[in-house]
């Protein structure tokens, strides 16, 4: 049974990312955590096992396209991998209390963030279903 | 390699040659973004895209596909700190990702139905939410 739910934990996931372009995380860990009873550090961790073979997909059919400057990822990635250990580190000595609010904290703002993307979405709609002057009154 | 750059990457960020790629700004945008990912489960996408776009002026499109390439080197070396301490379930992990492997290509099919703005506005909600759920 549990096996069938991680699954569709997984479906769910994959076709918000495909769809409103979020990462897995977001969605793995408070699932895991509220679903699957996971401790948040289990989560966490799970989460990122997930995260890496699917940006290593999206990777590569990226780079077969051409759009990956590998010297810039290679800044990016090392400046990445110090964050990285740090933070985890952090965050295996956190309470799990202490870790669950603030991962709290990165759900509002992503939230917030979903709220004005809908409002930007709804805003293009009106507007090619009404013509583009009600459309600029409201972004206005 | 070489041929590769000048094809089409680097042109995309506002610099014109490889040399000029911003190293300082974009070791710093790792760092924090690292931070987050590993600190949090994440991968760190919401840092690294709008810091790419809105700091180093990339386009929108290419700053997706670096912030994929950047958060699998990241996120892997959280994940290896995360598993030295016996945080990972394995198993479930695995089985996630098939399933999300196929709802990327599946799943969205049937999402594309749903008005993307409703879409968008439920899944809001839903992480309000959670977040008042996890809060508390």
């Amino acid at each position: 049974m549990e096996i069938i739910g991680y699954i569709i934990l997984g479906l769910i996931a994959g076709g918000l990312a495909a769809t409103l372009g979020i990462g897995g995380g977001i969605v793995f860990v408070p699932v895991l955590v509220s679903v699957f009873a996971f401790s948040q550090h289990d989560a966490q961790g799970t989460s990122l096992a997930i995260i890496v073979p699917t940006t290593a997909v999206a990777t590569y059919a990226h780079a077969r396209a051409g759009r990956i400057d590998w010297r810039l990822v290679a800044t990016l990635g090392l400046g990445g991998v110090i964050g990285a250990v740090a933070g985890a580190r952090t965050a295996l000595v956190l309470e799990e209390d202490v870790l669950r609010r603030l991962f709290a904290i990165l759900l509002i703002v992503v939230a917030t963030r979903m709220a004005f993307k809908a409002r930007s979405l709804y805003a293009v709609r009106t507007e090619s279903q009404s013509g583009s002057d009600s459309g600029a009154v409201d972004r206005g | 390699m070489e041929k590769a750059y000048r094809r089409g990457s680097i042109t995309a960020v506002r610099y014109g040659t490889p040399m000029e790629v911003p190293w300082f700004k974009a070791a710093i945008i790792g760092v924090g973004a690292g931070f987050v990912s590993g600190l949090l489960g994440v991968g760190g996408g919401i840092l690294i895209v709008p810091a790419l776009v809105l700091w180093l002026r990339m386009d929108p499109k290419l700053s997706a596909a670096t912030s994929v390439a950047t958060i699998t080197v990241t996120a892997a070396a959280a994940l290896i700190t995360f598993g030295a301490d016996d945080a990972v379930d394995w198993a479930a992990a695995g089985l996630v990702f098939i399933g999300s492997a196929t709802g990327a290509v599946v799943g969205a099919r049937y999402l594309d139905r749903i008005p993307d703005w409703l879409l968008a506005g439920v899944f809001s909600l839903v992480l309000t939410v959670g977040a008042f759920r996890m809060w508390l």
